[in-house]
């Protein structure tokens, strides 16, 4: 009897499998799902529904079960491939660049003949900053596989991610003209025009896609940050919210968006900060430095004055660095931080970087105002640099910084500056301008007697200079 | 004993108990003939019949047997059931009764009578009823299973779930029961806490169907469509060949619009229950959906035959005999619906989307009046508060539509909406359809807001737009397939408008406060037939977006061909006898003329069938004719390539057909009516500067037809030129149209 149950059993979970099978070869993962779990419930589970498993969860975006589902497959099939390539994807998608990289090379070394494990691997390289290893494989890819759309577009964005713009072009042209309405490969050849300066063959690209009914997110995106870039920024509205439409959970082109829309927000949201520098953690260091970002160095020769001043050998107390990004402040300070160095940035991405510097003693991923709620301690220089770009209204973000200094703390940060005379602004790409008066009168509001206020070119952008405030200050005595 | 040395009556009662009645009625009949059996072969064949829903056949038989054998319950009782599936609550009541009369105790007769009385709302003596029956039979699931389905209609969730929790564990496949559970528990609990019950109840019995039921509809009721087919997938592929468990997931296949996959649970179910209406209509639609025309007349003649002439069975063949191309009978069968169901809104609404295909009563004011009948039955909703109308920077412009998409709706309405100034108008799109295709993409990048309706209600979803604080409403559905033009006369918003989708007439509804329309589809004079004001655009009333992918024009075929090849690609729904004749005249005038058809219903082998036989009638010569089915939209237009000539039919003449023809080169002669529909194709036409291709009367039409067919120099000259001409003319300059449109709802606005 209990035989026949058994073998009921049997034929009911491979009518399961097999439909659950069909129906992720049928892009419908979150139907197979339901299907997977309840064989996950029986007593034996298949080795392929784990498999199964953990592929329906990546299709759906659920990351980190995804990779929870492929390690335990993997306990069942050490080594497979398969799965090492699925936890790899999962795990770059949730910014764990180096796990990932090292499921990839291990698909690799399980099958060199994989070309998806090398195509993944290749991805994982361009986000570790190594394009050339990334443009080798992937080009090794893309010959082996020349009728992959995917695997070329992979290669064409190793060109671009490795900063080789005209191949990537000559790609990318001869993709559009083997698939003529197909939106990525235009959209892509358009981003890299941008990259390139070339900011009208980037709206061209875009607008005749688009005027040929081909609809996409990354067309309106493209066009808009192309329109931006020739400061035509109210033409740039309605494709940055068409852009934010299509991707309703895009915080980045949300804030775009409602930004374009003229009703301007007093801060950028959270997850909009969030989102820009979880996706260009990776680079951001490399681009700030290359761009000029100069805050840093103003921080460590303002500090080094005051130092020189007061005869001390190092900053006398804790220093606290909000919107820490990569680290790049704690890098310029190196060696007066005694007292310790404390971080804040609401970037997962970010902290991870700063972390691996070893130079900060503690480090908060947490959104700016809940992080100064939750410190109880006193700091004799807080500093901000390149920070309150995204606040616009800055009164309230300097008073509860200035709560933080010790009695003869230093607050130092940074602010692009406003070509109008008074108030702020948001500016074309998205970032806030103050105004002289504007901080000055803040300053003082927030509680802090202003030691400097000196105009600087805080980076480079385009080539052009960004001019900006960099402000030094002190609290005001009681 | 093998089955040969039976007696047909010891084998019929065999194939019974084995629930195989179809293999029981042919022997029971051979046993009636030779006298084998007696009443007892009457009243196995009666209920055989009934067991595969044959009630007219089975109703004499049974009632031999009430007569014949008067001490048993059985034929009253089986009498009652087929009262009461054909809605006749009297007759139903009265065998009942009779059984209980001798039978005070029979179990079926009481939950029959229980039944009726629940049906009714008299929910004590329901429960009465049930629990004598449950006296006398205390294990019957059944009786626990209407025991709390009382339980719930008097509010005592936690009763109901625990009485139907009791009959799934001994029944885990009993459907019904699933579905009280799932409701039991979202009564008493939240959500979130009914549905982690039921996972936990799953995790534990992996295999149950019961569980993987009860979330389906837990998951179905919370809105969770994609959850919830799955939970019914499941359920299926646990215990497959469950008819009630097909029943289920067909029908959320269905309303996901996955008619294929519907179809595949739905056909085995209906052949397992016949007798089931709903699943019988639901089945029909889908077989619409896919233009499976003559299954669907078949199936929904074999129910009127025997369930009667239920108004949904007819309604659904008055829609499919249409879109046969036979008007005659599909407006029959609509006002048998009207008949036999004085005052339904949908046989009402059903009136008048055939109303306009009929050849002589397709006109204006005979749609004028369908229409005010509807408005007359119409029950007066209360209005919301709407603010009052005042100066506006910015608008705030809903649209209600299930054809935001490829489809008319989308080709002839988005370009224009694409133009409309965004700074002046902030959109949002109410999508009565879900559609996932490039249109659909563009309609949701240009709203700011995009809600998909699912709630069936008119009431929610007008009080939806008027928390939306809508100021201007435009309902693009109408009476046709998924419009839901009813939702105006709650008035949630203070301008309500008409424009394209299923325009075709006077909406006749007093909250379509105004018709987007232009001079040629109602000149001056016209507004008699409208209840709605008429709001003339400067131009047409339409934009129409020429698809990415249509194919160059090609040069006249005629030149190669040595013959003139006419074309029509519209419905057949539109070709009417009158139709077909003045064709035939046409090919006979010609007689090297060709004529090419192509519409989606040719592709039914059925329908394909009965067309060439219509065709013959009306003296079309078939071995000049060219009949084609559905194809993909691309290889559609590209059909235009080897047309010279466009017939375009009436009085429902070509909207999006016109306009796709004359992009692809190919001038269209029409015969302009008096209806909406009837001048479709005029205003198209004088949009792009052609007005005199749009005659007036049959003659005239012959007579455009023979002078373009004469001239093929002039011809070839015209369709050389015709897309770039459509393409420069206001039918498809959208900035124009935006800017005129946007004045349009301004001026509405200020009255």
């Amino acid at each position: 009897m209990s035989g026949q149950v058994a073998g009921a059993e049997q034929a009911i979970a491979e009518r399961l499998m097999a439909r659950a099978s069909q129906l992720l070869e049928s892009r419908r993962p979150a139907e197979a799902l339901p299907l997977l779990e309840r064989l996950h419930h029986l007593a034996e589970v298949p080795a392929r529904a784990r498999e199964a498993r953990a592929i329906a969860l990546l299709a759906m975006g659920r990351f980190g079960d995804a990779a929870d589902a492929a390690d335990d497959a993997l306990g069942v099939l050490p080594g497979c491939g398969a799965l090492l390539q699925i936890r790899g994807r999962a795990r770059l998608a949730m910014g764990r660049d180096i796990e990932a990289m090292d499921d990839a090379a291990a698909a690799v070394m399980a099958d060199s003949a994989d070309n998806d494990a090398k195509g993944l691997l290749a991805e994982t390289l361009m986000k570790a900053g190594k394009p050339d290893e990334a443009i080798f494989l992937a080009w090794r890819v893309a010959e082996a596989l020349p009728q992959d759309m995917t695997a070329q577009l992979r290669l064409a964005q190793a060109f671009i991610t490795g900063g080789r713009h005209a191949a990537a072009d000559e790609l990318l042209a001869a993709l559009q003209a083997r698939a003529p309405l197909l939106a990525l490969p235009i959209a892509l050849r358009a981003q890299n025009k941008l990259l390139m300066k070339d900011a009208t063959e980037a709206e061209r690209l875009s607008r005749t896609a688009l005027d040929r009914g081909m609809v996409e997110v990354s067309l309106h995106s493209v066009l808009a940050h192309a329109l931006v870039a020739q400061s035509r920024l109210a033409e740039a509205g309605p494709h940055f919210r068409a852009a934010a439409r299509l991707a309703p959970h895009d915080a980045y082109l949300a804030h775009l968006a409602s930004a374009s829309a003229g009703g301007t927000p007093d801060r950028a949201t959270d997850a909009y900060v969030a989102s820009v520098f979880d996706g260009y953690a990776d680079r951001f260091e490399a681009d700030l430095l290359g761009l000029g970002y100069r805050v840093p160095g103003l921080v460590r020769l303002a500090v080094d004055r005051w130092l020189a001043e007061t005869g001390q050998a190092s900053i006398p107390g804790p220093v606290l660095d909000l919107g820490c990004g990569t680290g790049l402040v704690g890098v310029a300070l190196l060696g007066l931080t005694e007292a310790g160095l404390c971080g804040v940035d609401l970037s997962r991405n970010m902290i991870a970087q700063t972390r691996a510097k070893g130079i900060y003693t503690e480090l908060h991923q947490a959104e700016f105002s809940t992080a100064l709620a939750n410190l109880h301690g006193r700091y004799a220089l807080v500093a901000a640099a390149d920070l309150f770009c995204y606040f616009g209204e800055l009164g309230v973000a300097l008073a509860s910084a200035a709560a933080k200094l010790t009695d003869a703390g230093l607050m130092m940060f940074s602010v692009e500056l406003s070509p109008e005379a008074s108030g702020w602004q948001l500016g074309d790409s998205g970032r806030y301008r103050h105004s002289l008066a504007y901080v000055t009168a803040t300053v003082r509001q927030a509680g802090l007697t202003a030691l400097s206020i000196a105009p600087e070119t805080i980076r480079q952008n385009a080539g052009m200079p960004v001019e900006g405030l960099f402000v030094i200050a002190r609290r005001l005595a009681c | 004993m093998s089955a040969a040395l039976q007696s047909p009556f010891d084998a019929a009662i065999a194939a019974l108990s084995r629930e195989d009645p179809a293999a029981a009625v042919p022997l029971l009949r051979q046993a009636l003939a030779s006298g084998e059996g007696g009443a007892y072969a009457e009243l196995n064949l009666g209920m055989a019949l009934t067991a595969l829903a044959q009630f007219n056949a089975a109703v004499p038989h049974l009632r031999r047997a009430l007569l014949a054998l008067p001490d048993l319950p059985e034929p009253g009782v089986r009498l009652g059931v087929i009262a009461a599936t054909r809605g006749e609550v009297a007759e139903a009541t009265a065998c009942y009764e009779a059984v209980l009369r001798r039978h005070p105790r029979h179990v079926p007769a009481l939950a029959g009578l229980a039944a009726l009385a629940e049906r009714a709302g008299a929910l004590e003596q329901a429960a009465s009823l049930i629990a004598r029956a449950r006296a006398v039979e205390p294990e019957e699931p059944e009786l626990d299973v209407a025991a709390a389905r009382l339980a719930l209609a008097s509010d005592d969730a936690p009763q109901a779930a625990a009485l139907a929790e009791a009959v799934l564990h001994r029944r885990p496949t009993h459907v019904a029961t699933a579905h009280l559970l799932a409701r039991a528990l979202l009564r008493m609990l939240a959500p979130a806490e009914a549905q982690a019950l039921l996972d936990q109840r799953a995790a534990a019995a992996p295999l149950s169907p019961a569980w993987a039921l009860a979330q389906g509809f837990a998951a179905a009721e919370l809105n969770q469509l994609e959850r919830a087919i799955a939970a019914f997938r499941l359920a299926d592929l646990i215990d497959p060949d469950n008819p009630d468990i097909q029943l289920e997931f067909g029908r959320l296949l269905a309303q996901q619009d996955r008619p294929d996959e519907a179809l595949v649970a739905l056909l085995p179910a209906l052949a397992a229950r016949p007798a089931n209406l709903d699943l019988r209509n639901l089945t029909a639609t889908l077989l619409w959906r896919r233009h499976r025309y003559a299954e669907m007349v078949a199936m929904l003649q074999e129910g009127i035959a025997e369930f009667g002439p239920h108004p949904t069975l007819n309604l659904n063949l008055a829609l499919v005999l249409n879109a046969q191309g036979r008007q005659q009978e599909a407006l029959e069968a609509a006002e048998s619906a009207i008949v036999h169901a004085p005052g339904n809104i949908a046989a009402l609404v059903n009136r008048i989307a055939v109303l306009p295909y009929h050849e002589t009563r397709g006109t204006a004011a005979a749609l004028a009046a369908a229409a005010a009948d509807i408005a007359a039955a119409l029950p007066q909703p209360a209005l919301l508060q709407t603010t009052p109308r005042g100066p506006r920077s910015r608008f705030r412009l809903g649209l209600l539509s299930g054809g935001f998409g490829i489809h008319p709706v989308g080709w002839l309405t988005l370009a224009g909406l694409e133009a409309l100034p965004e700074d002046r108008f902030e959109i949002t799109a109410y999508s009565l359809r879900p559609r996932r295709d490039s249109l659909n993409t563009r309609f949701r990048a240009r709203a700011a807001r995009w809600r998909d309706v699912t709630d069936p209600d008119d009431a929610a979803l007008a009080q939806q737009v008027h928390a939306d604080g809508i100021d201007i409403l435009i309902d693009m559905g109408g009476y046709g397939d998924t419009g839901r033009p009813f939702v105006l006369t709650h008035r949630p918003a203070a301008l309500q408008l008409k424009w394209v989708g299923s325009q075709f007439a006077t909406s006749g509804l007093p909250g379509v406060d105004a018709m987007l329309t232009d001079r040629w589809e109602t000149p001056e004079g016209f507004e008699p037939h409208y209840s709605e004001r008429l709001l003339r655009l400067p131009d047409g009333y339409v934009c129409y977006l020429p698809p990415s992918y249509a194919p160059d024009v090609s040069p006249l075929p005629a030149l190669g061909n040595g013959h003139v090849t006419f074309g029509c690609f519209n419905n057949l729904a539109k070709l009417t006898p009158t139709v077909l004749r003045l064709w035939a005249r046409l090919l006979r005038e010609i007689p090297t003329a060709r004529l090419v058809i192509r519409t989606h219903a040719l592709s039914d082998p059925g329908t394909h069938a009965l067309a060439r036989q219509r065709f013959a009638a009306a003296g079309l010569p078939l071995a000049r004719l060219e009949l084609h089915g559905g194809c993909p939209h691309p290889e559609m237009l590209a059909g235009y390539r080897g047309i010279d000539i466009a017939l375009d039919p009436f009085p429902y003449t070509g909207g999006l057909t016109v306009c796709e023809a004359l992009y692809m080169g190919v001038p269209i002669v029409s015969l302009a009516g008096d209806s909406f529909a009837g001048r479709h194709a005029l205003s198209h036409l004088s949009n792009v500067g052609l007005p005199d291709w749009a005659t007036t009367d049959a003659e005239t039409y012959l007579a455009r037809a023979h002078r373009a067919a004469a001239d093929l120099p002039a011809l070839a000259a015209l369709r050389a030129s015709l897309r770039a001409r459509v393409s420069a003319s206001p039918l498809c300059d959208a900035p124009r149209f935006g800017a005129n449109l946007a004045a349009a709802l301004e001026q509405a606005w200020a009255g």
